[in-house]
C-alpha cells in the first residue's frame, strides 16, 4: 500500500522553503506520493523519515534498467495487475532473436530486417528495441562472439543468452558498457552467472525448470546480494510460461513476495519455434499478460502493427485519455478545397471518427482541435471545446489560409455550438453533423452529394 | 339478484351447453375420438395453463369438464365469482374445440376463430416490446355502426391490437372497415363463446414470453394482469353468459368497460355511457401509455437545431421575461383534472402580434400520474430549454420567470405557431417522462394581463416554494441516499454518494435530480442508498453506504465518509467544478475551480490537484466538490465546516459570497466571512495568506489542528 | 523453499451457456479463475474460435480470404466450406448488407439465406445483425424464428432494441440472446438487468462487451472485460457472470493496417500477413482479457488461435 500524501507531508520539514523546486511542502508531498518526484530531492527530510519512506514506499516488483544513452529503458516496476486501478508504467520490449546456430547468410538477412520495422505513431518511436543472441554450444565460442560483435552494431539493447559462464563473460566484456542483458543463470550455474553479471555490471535473466527451481535460483541470488535480475518465464511450454509470469506477478503484488518482484522475459521464439503467427499471438498474449520482455524470431510490419498499437493503448494512464497531435488531417485525397470536418483530439474519438469519415470516401479536412484530449462532450463541458476555443484554433492554425472551403461540419452532440460558431468564424457555413459517427458515411455522402 | 348471482347463473348456462355439447360428440364420435385445435403445441391452451393438463380426447374432455365443476364453488365472495369466471372461459374453450372436431374448418372470412401458435409468437413479440400497447376484446355492438368503428379506429391509430367478438363483426363489414390480423383489427366469431381464443392468446403468451409453467393458475394470473395489457369493453345489452365472461376476464387482471347501467367493481367493471370515451376510459384503467413518436409541427425537430441562434432582424416575435411577465411551469394535478393532450391558448395566436415586438407568454404543463411527485416538477422543467430549442427557428433561453423566447419568420410563415410549443412539451414530456407522467395538458397564456396575474399568482408562489423546500432538505431530513455512477466510464472506481446537502462534485447532480433519474430509469446510474446503520455521525460514515460504495465501484473502495475530507473522503471522478485541499500553515483548506488558472497557496495549480485527487482514489486532505456544496452546512463539517476556507479565487468567491456568509452567519455568527478569505489578489503563497488572514483574525487560526 | 502461490480460484463462476445441438454443440463459459489461469483451477470450457462470413459472400471480401474459398460461388457454399477448416467451434453469419445505410437488402432476402445456410452445416450457428438497431430489431426477430430449435446465438440485443430481440430469440424461440454494450462494465451490467427482467434467462445471455482492433482504443476493452470478469466472480456479480463473445472479424477487416494495399503501403509489406497479424493479436488479446468465445474471418487466424488456446488450456 502506497503512503498517501498526507502522511508524507507529516514527516516533512514544513517550511516551505521551495528547494525542491515545489512551491510548498505540501505540494512536494504530493509529488512523493506520486511516484512524480524523489524524496531525495528534499534536503531536508530526516534521514529516519527517509528510512521509514524507502521501506513504506518501496515498489513491490523492481525497475530494472537496461541499455545507456537513448537506449536506456526502465523494465517492471509495476505495482498493480490491472491497468484500470493504476497506470502500467513499463511497456512491454520486443527483442528479435538471433543464434550462432544459424548460417551466416540467415544471419545476414536478420541484420537486414532488424532496422526495417521503424516508424512512428501517436508520437512514439516504433523498432525492435531489443536484439537477443543466443549461444548455441555447437556452434562454437567464437561465431557466437562474432554474433555479439554483428549483433551490437544495430544499436539495439542486447541479450545474451549464454548459460556458459566463460562464454558469457567473453561476450559481455565485449558489449557490457552498452548495458546489455545477460541471461542464462540457472540452479548449476548461477554462482558463476552471477560473477559475470555482477562483474560487469549487467542485468542477470534467471532461469529454472520449473518455477520452483526459479523461484529457488533467484532467491539464491539474492541471498548473494545480486537484485539486479530477470526472471526468464522458460521454454518447456506456452501453458508453463503463462503460469510463471502471472504467478511470479501476482505474488510479487499482491503478497509483497519480493523474490518474484523482478521483471520477466517470454521467449516466445523458443516456445513456438517456426510459427510466426503463434509468436505473434504469444506476443500479444504477453503483452497483455505480464510479460516485460518478448522475444520473437522475427518482427516484420504484420507483427509489429497491432502489437505496437495494443502496446500503446495498454500501457497508458488509465485516467489521461490518449491525444493525437492537433491539426489538419486531409483524408480520402482531400485539397483545400475539400469540405472541412472537425472534432478533438481524444484518440478514440480520433480513431472512430476518422474511421467513419475514411469509408464515407469522401474528400474533407479533418481538423483536430486541441481539447485537452477530452471527449466531445467532456471538452466542450470543461469550456475546451467551444466556439471560442475553436475560433482561436482556426486563426492559430491559420486554417483560412490553408484551406479554401468554407463549409464546417461540427459534432452534432455540440450542435448547441452553431449559432456562435458562425458569429465567431464569420463567412464559414456551419453544418451539424449527426450524434453518432456510424451515421457519418451516409451525412457525409448526401451534404457532399 | 346480486352481481355474483349474475356471475353463478351465466356461468351455469354455459356449462349446460358445454355439458350436453360433449354428450352429442361423445354419442356421435366415441369417447376415443381425438379433440384439438389446430397448430398449436399447447393443447386447449387454458385447459391446460390452469391445470397442468392436456386433453386428447373427449374421454378426457369429459373429465376435465369435471374438473372445471370443482371450481364452480356457490358463495358468496369474489373468489368464488372469479373461478366461476375461469370456468366459464374452460367451458367456452371446450364449446370450441369441438367446432373443430374432425378436422372442421368453422370459422370463414372475415372471422379467424382459433389462432395457431405461430400468430401468437408473432404478435408476442411486439406485445412485450410495448410496440403493441394493449389488447383491446370489443363484444357485442355498438349502438350505431359508426360509434363502434370510430372506437375500433381509435385503438388501431394507437397501435393497439382489436379482436372482435359478436355484432361488433357485423358492424365493421356493415361500414365497409378492413379487418384482418395484418392490420392488428381481428374478428374472432360471432358466437360469444369465440371470445376464449384472445384469452387463449393471453395464456399462451404468458406461457411462452412469461415461462409460467402449465398448471400454476397463480403463476399465471399474476403474468396476465401484469404484463398482458388487455382489456374488455361489452356493449349492451349484457347478458348473465357476458357477465360470466367478463368475470373470468377480470380474474386474469383485464378489466371490462361497458356503457350498459350495471353493477360497478372498482378498477373492473367500469360503467362508462360514453362509448366516445370508451377508448380513454380503458386506457387509464389498464394503464396503458401510448408512444409519442412523432411531434406534430410544421417545422423541423432535432438537436442539431440546438445551436441556432435568431437575430432581432430574423424574429417574428419575442417573448422576453426581462421585460415583461413571462414564465414556464410543470405542475402537478389530480389525474382527473387533465384530459391528456389538450393544448389551449389563451390569448391571441402569433398573427395577433406585430412582426418583431415583444410579449408575454406563460406556459404551464400540468401532468398527471401514480408516480408523479411534485418534486420532480422543476426536474421537467429544466428540460424544456433543450426541448425548445430543438424545434427549428425557435430560440430559447433561461428559466422560470426569467425566460426568453423567440420564433423566426421563416418558422412562423412555415405555420408555426403558440400551440405548437405545446404540441412539443406535450410529446417531449409524455415520452422522456413516461414513467412518471400518465396524462399532460399544456395551457399557453399570451395574454398579458394573465401572464401578470399568473405570475404573481400562481408561479412565483411555486418557485418560492421550491426554493424554500431545497434550502429545507437536509441529509437527516430524508430517508435515502443516491448513488451516481455516470463518471464510471472513465474513472472506473468513483461512486459519488449523493445527498440533499452534498451535490454530486460535478455540480449537476442534485439529490432530486439523482432521485429523478432513479425512477425514471430505474436500472440506470443513480441508485437509492440507505442510510440505517451509522457508524460515526461525526464524519458521516454508515454501514449502508459503505457496502453500496463497495459494491457500485466493483470492491476498489471499501469505506467513505461524507463529512470528512480527511477520514476517509469521497473519491473524485474528474469532473469536479472544484477541489480543497489543506493548506497547512493557516490550518484552513484553499478552494480551486476549475476556471481558475493560476497558483493557489497549496503550491499547485488547479491542474496539479485534479491530477493527484481524480481517479476514484481517496487522496486525504484533497477532495473534489461542486460550486454549490461550498455554501453547505456539510462541508468538511467532521474538520469544522466552512470556517475552515481560508482561499479560494475571487470569481468563485463572487458566485458563493451570499450563500456562504449566510451560512457562516447561521452556524458560527460570523458577519462577512467571506472578506475574511484570501483570493489570488491578496496571497498565491502561504506565507502571505497567513498574513492576511492572521490581520483579518480568520476562524480556523485558532481551531485545533486539522493533522 | 519452493515457491508457493496463493491460489486463485473463485466461488463464484461464470455460467455455462450451449450454443448449438447435438454433437456439434458447444460449451462456452463454467470459468472460476481469470482467463487461462489454470493454474488456479481447471478452465471448465476452452473458449472457443467461430468463422466469419456475411451476406455479402466473396465479393465482400479482401482478396487474400476469397483465395481460401476458392470454387465458391453462393454464400451457402462459403458457409460449407468454412466449417471445415481447421479448429472451427462454429459458424457466423453477419447481415451487414441488411443497412439501410449500405445495401438495404430486404429481411426476406436475409432470413432466405440465414435458412438457407442453416441447412447447409451442422455446426453450432451465430447470427449477427447489420448495426442498425431498428433493423436489427426486425432481421433478428425474424432471424430467431427461421432457426428455431437450432439454439443459435443471435447477435445481438441492444439497449435500444433489447425488447424485441430479447422477446424473440430469448423467449419466443429460445435461442441464445447476445447482449451488445459499448465498452463501459455499468452499460453492459444494465442491460443483462434489462433483459432478465424482460424474462430472458440469464443463463442463456452471452454478452458482447465491444471490441475494437489492437491500436484502436483498445485499453477500454481490456479494461471493461477486466472489471467484467473480476466482479463476476470476485464480487459474485451474478447480472454480470454471462460468458462473452467477441466479434474480432468485423472490427479488424477494416482497420488501415489490415486493409491498405501493397501497392499503396509498400514498406508495410503483405497484406495477407498483416490483416491476419491484426485478427490474430486482437485475438490473443480479448482472449487474455476474459472473452470465451472470438468470431475470426481467416481461416490461418482460425488455426492459430486454436492452437493457442489449446497450448493454454
Amino acid at each position: 500500500m502506497a503512503l498517501k500524501g498526507l502522511d508524507i507531508f507529516k514527516l516533512s520539514p514544513k517550511k516551505n522553503c521551495k528547494e525542491c523546486g515545489s512551491p510548498t511542502c505540501m505540494a512536494f508531498s504530493m509529488k512523493v506520493a506520486q511516484g512524480a518526484v524523489s524524496i531525495d530531492a528534499c534536503p531536508y527530510f530526516s534521514e529516519e523519515a527517509k528510512a521509514a519512506m524507502s521501506e513504506a514506499t518501496a515498489p513491490p516488483m523492481k525497475t530494472i534498467k537496461v541499455g545507456t544513452g537513448e537506449n536506456e529503458m526502465s523494465l517492471g516496476g509495476e505495482t498493480v495487475l490491472f491497468r484500470h486501478e493504476k497506470t502500467f508504467v513499463s511497456k512491454t520490449r520486443y527483442a528479435v532473436s538471433l543464434c550462432s546456430c544459424m548460417d551466416d547468410a540467415t544471419i545476414e538477412a536478420k541484420l537486414a530486417e532488424i532496422p526495417k520495422v521503424d516508424y512512428e505513431r501517436i508520437g512514439e518511436r516504433m523498432y525492435v528495441e531489443m536484439v537477443y543472441v543466443n549461444y548455441s554450444a555447437d556452434a562454437g565460442k567464437d561465431k557466437y562472439l562474432d554474433l555479439v560483435k554483428k549483433a551490437a552494431g544495430l544499436g539495439r539493447v542486447l541479450i545474451l543468452g549464454c548459460p556458459d559462464a566463460d562464454v558469457a563473460k567473453e561476450a559481455v566484456a565485449l558489449v557490457k558498457d552498452t548495458k546489455p542483458v545477460l541471461n542464462g543463470a540457472n540452479a548449476s550455474n548461477y554462482e558463476a552467472m552471477n560473477a559475470v553479471a555482477t562483474e560487469a555490471g549487467v542485468v542477470l535473466g534467471v532461469q529454472g525448470a520449473d518455477s520452483n527451481e526459479l523461484y529457488d535460483t533467484v532467491a539464491a541470488l539474492e541471498k548473494l546480494g545480486n537484485k539486479n535480475l530477470i526472471i526468464d518465464c522458460g521454454t518447456t511450454s506456452i501453458k508453463d510460461a503463462f503460469a510463471t509470469a502471472v504467478q511470479f506477478r501476482k505474488a510479487a503484488i499482491k503478497d509483497s513476495n519480493r523474490t518474484c518482484g523482478y521483471p520477466s522475459l517470454v521467449n516466445a521464439a523458443m516456445l513456438a519455434k517456426g510459427n510466426a503467427h503463434l509468436q505473434a499471438a504469444l506476443a500479444s498474449l504477453f503483452t497483455m499478460k505480464y510479460g516485460s520482455i518478448v522475444v520473437m524470431e522475427q518482427m516484420t510490419y504484420a507483427e509489429a502493427l497491432p502489437l505496437y498499437g495494443l502496446r500503446q493503448n495498454v500501457f497508458t494512464d488509465p485516467q489521461k485519455p490518449m491525444k493525437v497531435e492537433p491539426g489538419i488531417y486531409p483524408l480520402n485525397g482531400a485539397d483545400e478545397n475539400s469540405i472541412c470536418v472537425t472534432t478533438v483530439d481524444f484518440a478514440l474519438t480520433y480513431f472512430v471518427v476518422s474511421g467513419e469519415l475514411e469509408r464515407s470516401g469522401v474528400p474533407m479536412n479533418l481538423i483536430i482541435n486541441d481539447a485537452g484530449g477530452l471527449s466531445v462532450l467532456t471538452s466542450w463541458a470543461a469550456g475546451k471545446f467551444s466556439s471560442s476555443t475553436i475560433a482561436k484554433f482556426f486563426q492559430e492554425q491559420d486554417i483560412e489560409g490553408k484551406i479554401k472551403s468554407r463549409r464546417l461540419v461540427i459534432p452534432g452532440k455540440v450542435a448547441v455550438l452553431k449559432g456562435e460558431l458562425e458569429a465567431k468564424l464569420p463567412g464559414w457555413e456551419i453544418i451539424v453533423a449527426p450524434n453518432e459517427a456510424v451515421q457519418l458515411v451516409k451525412f457525409m455522402k448526401e451534404i457532399t452529394a | 339478484m346480486t352481481l355474483f348471482d349474475v356471475v353463478f347463473s351465466g356461468n351455469d348456462t354455459v356449462y349446460g351447453l358445454t355439458e350436453s355439447a360433449i354428450n352429442d360428440a361423445i354419442a356421435k364420435y366415441g369417447a376415443d375420438k381425438a379433440v384439438a385445435f389446430p397448430d398449436t403445441a399447447y393443447s386447449l391452451p387454458c385447459y391446460y395453463a390452469v391445470t397442468g393438463t392436456k386433453v386428447g380426447n373427449l374421454g378426457e374432455l369429459k373429465e376435465a369438464l369435471g374438473v372445471v365443476k370443482t371450481l364452480m364453488t356457490r358463495e358468496q365472495k369474489l373468489n368464488d365469482a372469479f373461478m366461476s369466471g375461469v370456468a366459464t372461459a374452460l367451458c367456452a374453450e371446450f364449446i370450441e374445440v369441438l367446432k373443430y372436431m374432425d378436422g372442421a374448418v368453422p370459422y370463414e372470412a372475415p372471422c379467424y376463430g382459433h389462432l395457431g401458435d405461430p400468430v401468437i409468437r408473432e404478435l408476442g413479440v411486439p406485445l412485450v416490446t410495448g410496440d403493441i400497447p394493449g389488447v383491446a376484446v370489443i363484444l357485442g355492438a355498438a349502438p350505431t355502426a359508426e360509434e363502434g368503428v370510430a372506437l375500433v379506429k381509435s385503438y388501431q391509430a394507437q397501435g393497439i391490437l382489436v379482436t372482435l367478438v359478436g355484432g361488433i363483426i357485423d358492424q365493421c363489414e356493415e361500414m365497409g372497415y378492413k379487418t384482418g390480423a395484418n392490420v392488428r383489427v381481428i374478428p374472432l366469431g360471432k358466437d360469444v363463446t369465440s371470445v376464449v381464443h384472445v384469452v387463449s392468446v393471453a395464456i399462451r403468451a404468458a406461457l411462452i414470453f412469461g415461462n409460467i409453467q402449465p398448471g400454476d393458475a397463480a403463476g399465471l394470473m399474476e403474468y396476465t394482469m401484469k404484463r398482458v395489457p388487455a382489456f374488455v369493453n361489452a356493449f349492451a345489452p349484457l347478458d348473465a353468459v357476458i357477465v360470466a365472461c367478463g368475470a373470468g376476464a377480470i380474474a386474469l387482471g383485464f378489466p371490462v368497460i361497458t356503457n350498459e347501467e350495471t353493477f360497478k367493481v372498482p378498477k373492473s367493471l367500469i360503467v362508462q355511457k360514453d362509448v366516445s370515451k370508451f377508448n380513454a376510459t380503458s386506457l387509464e384503467a389498464r394503464d396503458i401509455k401510448i408512444k409519442i413518436t412523432n411531434i406534430d409541427i410544421p417545422v423541423a425537430f432535432a438537436s442539431a437545431f440546438e445551436g441556432e441562434i435568431i437575430r432581432r432582424g430574423d424574429m417574428q416575435v419575442e417573448f422576453d421575461g426581462s421585460r415583461v411577465d413571462c414564465f414556464e411551469l410543470v405542475t402537478t394535478k389530480d389525474m382527473s383534472e387533465i384530459e391528456d393532450h389538450k393544448i389551449e391558448v389563451i390569448g391571441p395566436e402569433l398573427d395577433g402580434f406585430d412582426v418583431g415586438s415583444k410579449q408575454s407568454i406563460a406556459y404551464v404543463v400540468e401532468v398527471a400520474g401514480k408516480s408523479m411527485q411534485s418534486d420532480f416538477e422543476p426536474v421537467i422543467e429544466r428540460k424544456f430549454h433543450s426541448y425548445l430549442n430543438c424545434v427549428e427557428g425557435l430560440m430559447h433561453t433561461g428559466q422560470r420567470d426569467m425566460i426568453r423566447v423567440r420564433v423566426s419568420k421563416e418558422t412562423f410563415n412555415a405555420g408555426f405557431r403558440v400551440k405548437h410549443i405545446g404540441e412539443v412539451l406535450y410529446a417531449k414530456v409524455k415520452s422522456e417522462f413516461a414513467a412518471v407522467v400518465d396524462k399532460c395538458q399544456v395551457k399557453i397564456y399570451t395574454d398579458a394581463e394573465m401572464c401578470t396575474k399568473l405570475r404573481h399568482e400562481l408561479a412565483t408562489p411555486v418557485f418560492e416554494k421550491r426554493d424554500e423546500r431545497l434550502n429545507t432538505l437536509t441529509d437527516e431530513g430524508v430517508d435515502v441516499y443516491y448513488s451516481c455512477i455516470m463518471c464510471q466510464a472513465f474513472s472506473p472506481s468513483h461512486v459519488c454518494v449523493v445527498t440533499p446537502e452534498r451535490l454530486g462534485l460535478c455540480g449537476a447532480v442534485s439529490w432530486l435530480d439523482a432521485k429523478a433519474t432513479n425512477e425514471l430509469d430505474p436500472q440506470g446510474p443513480c441508485q437509492v442508498i440507505t442510510k440505517e446503520k451509522v457508524i460515526d455521525e461525526r464524519i458521516g460514515e454508515y454501514e449502508d453506504v459503505n457496502e453500496a460504495v463497495k459494491k457500485f465501484s466493483q470492491g476498489a473502495l471499501e469505506d467513505v465518509s461524507l463529512y470528512s475530507i480527511i477520514e476517509k473522503p469521497m473519491t473524485s471522478c474528474g469532473c469536479f467544478e472544484c477541489i480543497c485541499g489543506i493548506e497547512p500553515l493557516s490550518n484552513g483548506v484553499c478552494i480551486a475551480n476549475r476556471e481558475y488558472a493560476g497558483m493557489t497557496p497549496i503550491g499547485m495549480t488547479f491542474p496539479e490537484l485534479a491530477s493527484m485527487t481524480g481517479g476514484g482514489v481517496q487522496t486525504p486532505g484533497f477532495m473534489g466538490h461542486g460550486k454549490h456544496f461550498i455554501s453547505s452546512k456539510k462541508f468538511m463539517k467532521a474538520e469544522g465546516g466552512v470556517r475552515r476556507i481560508v482561499w479560494m479565487p475571487k470569481d468563485l468567491k463572487d458566485q458563493v459570497a451570499e450563500r456562504l456568509n449566510a451560512t457562516a452567519k447561521e452556524l458560527y455568527g460570523i458577519d462577512n466571512f467571506t472578506d475574511m478569505i484570501g483570493d489570488e489578489t491578496v496571497a498565491e503563497d502561504p506565507e502571505t495568506l497567513l498574513a492576511f488572514l492572521e490581520e483579518k483574525g480568520h476562524p480556523a487560526l485558532s481551531m485545533d489542528p486539522m493533522m | 523453499m519452493p515457491f508457493t502461490a496463493k491460489s486463485g480460484k473463485f466461488s463464484a463462476k461464470i455460467n455455462t451457456v450451449e450454443i448449438g445441438t447435438g454433437d456439434k454443440a458447444i460449451k462456452i463459459g463454467g470459468e472460476n479463475v481469470f482467463p487461462f489461469y489454470t493454474f488456479d483451477d481447471a478452465i471448465a470450457n476452452a473458449p472457443k474460435v467461430g468463422i466469419e462470413i456475411t451476406d455479402g459472400g466473396l465479393a465482400n471480401e479482401p482478396e487474400c480470404i476469397q483465395k481460401c474459398y476458392e470454387g465458391c460461388e453462393t454464400v451457402v457454399d462459403m458457409a460449407k466450406k468454412a466449417v471445415t477448416f481447421e479448429g472451427v467451434d462454429f459458424l457466423s453469419i453477419r447481415l451487414e448488407g441488411g443497412d439501410p445505410n449500405g445495401e438495404n437488402k430486404s429481411t426476406d432476402e436475409l432470413i432466405q439465406l440465414v435458412k438457407d445456410v442453416a441447412d447447409a452445416v451442422d455446426v453450432p450457428l451465430v447470427v449477427c445483425g447489420c448495426k442498425h438497431v431498428e433493423k436489427d430489431a426486425e432481421l433478428l426477430d425474424k432471424a430467431s424464428a427461421a432457426l428455431e430449435g437450432r439454439n443459435a446465438l443471435i447477435l445481438a440485443a441492444k439497449e435500444e432494441n433489447y425488447k424485441t430481440i430479447g422477446a424473440s430469440a430469448g423467449l419466443a424461440y429460445k435461442q441464445v440472446v447476445g447482449a451488445e454494450s459499448a465498452v463501459d462494465i455499468n452499460l453492459a451490467k444494465q442491460l443483462n438487468v434489462l433483459l432478465t427482467q424482460l424474462g430472458v434467462d440469464g443463463k442463456s445471455i452471452v454478452m458482447n462487451v465491444g471490441s475494437a482492433a489492437a491500436g484502436y482504443g483498445f485499453e477500454y476493452v481490456v479494461s471493461t472485460m477486466d472489471r467484467i470478469k473480476a466482479a463476476a466472480l470476485s464480487q459474485g456479480d451474478t447480472t454480470l457472470q454471462m460468458p462473452i463473445i467477441t466479434p474480432v472479424a468485423s472490427e479488424v477487416w477494416g482497420v488501415k493496417e489490415a486493409m491498405a494495399s501493397e501497392a499503396d503501403m509498400p514498406e508495410w509489406g503483405c497484406q495477407e500477413s498483416r490483416g491476419v497479424d491484426m485478427e490474430i493479436e486482437t485475438a490473443a488479446a480479448v482472449l487474455a482479457s476474459g472473452s470465451n468465445a472470438v468470431i475470426l474471418r481467416h481461416p490461418e487466424s482460425v488455426k492459430t488461435i486454436k492452437t493457442l488456446i489449446a497450448e493454454l488450456v
